[in-house]
């Protein structure tokens, strides 16, 4: 974590803070997309990408099993 | 429940899925449905916008301008995270456009925008709107009418950054079916 993202991520302005989460949590979403489509593709099971990604293998088929069956 | 809208109406919910693609959007919003319903200038949204004073412009200046789930490189750079340089890694791997069009990289560009739960919700007090004043069908007055009372929606949003409270539109909403029966 850069210093730069500790300052804004702790900066005094509640406003900016919130963008700023708000904006790499967009960008997490987006890219755990893409790399989930590509995993499925490549044939990994769901419950590897859940292990990788740290959550259950229900939570992510119910994100993304509809999208990527 | 699409048989008791108005075509008008209709043509509302058509148009909002060319407003969401025009603002680069992968689902379409209330605020979509809003713009939808004020897009021609002979709807009743439209008539009421304008009786209580308001662009289309300025509604759709409001709508742009709202945080959105668009990628916000300004906020990433004050974190210190160079955007481009992110989107030029994603690129090499996925392809032109992954980054910024996560549904597809453009694979479906004429396909089906589905509907958000906020525009999802918006039809539905568009209906409980009509029941209110005993109309039968549902116009592009309720339709507004129902993003005036959905206040937390981008929708309702837009309209209250402009001034329009739920009590002004529905005024507006009012005076402009009072000048032509539904």
């Amino acid at each position: 974590m850069s210093a730069e993202l500790l300052t804004a991520a702790a900066g005094d302005d509640p406003a900016e803070g919130l963008r700023a989460v708000r904006s790499l949590r967009v960008l997490a979403d987006r890219l755990e997309a893409l790399h989930v489509e590509r995993a499925r593709r490549l044939g990994w099971p769901w419950q590897h990408i859940a292990d990788a990604l740290g959550v259950t293998r229900q939570a992510v088929h119910k994100k993304y099993g509809k999208r990527y069956p | 429940m699409f048989e008791r809208f108005t075509r008008d109406a209709r043509t509302a919910v058509e148009r909002a899925q060319d407003v969401a693609r025009r603002l680069g959007a992968d689902h379409i919003g209330a605020e979509h449905v809003l713009l939808g319903a004020v897009a021609a200038d002979d709807t009743v949204a439209r008539r009421a916008l304008d009786r209580a004073g308001v662009d289309v412009a300025a509604l759709e200046q409001a709508v742009r301008t709202l945080p959105s789930d668009a990628l916000d490189a300004d906020a990433l750079a004050g974190l210190g995270i160079d955007l481009d340089a992110v989107r030029e890694q994603v690129e090499a791997t996925f392809g032109p456009g992954a980054l910024d069009d996560p549904t597809g990289a453009g694979r479906s560009p004429r396909g089906h925008i589905p509907f958000d739960a906020h525009a999802k919700k918006l039809l539905e007090v568009s209906l409980r709107e009509a029941i209110r004043f005993k109309h039968r069908r549902i116009d592009t007055g309720h339709l507004l009418l129902a993003a005036a009372r959905l206040e937390t929606t981008p929708a309702g949003r837009a309209l209250t950054q402009l001034g329009l409270d739920r009590p002004s539109v529905e005024d507006a909403v009012v005076a402009t079916w009072a000048s032509t029966p539904v």
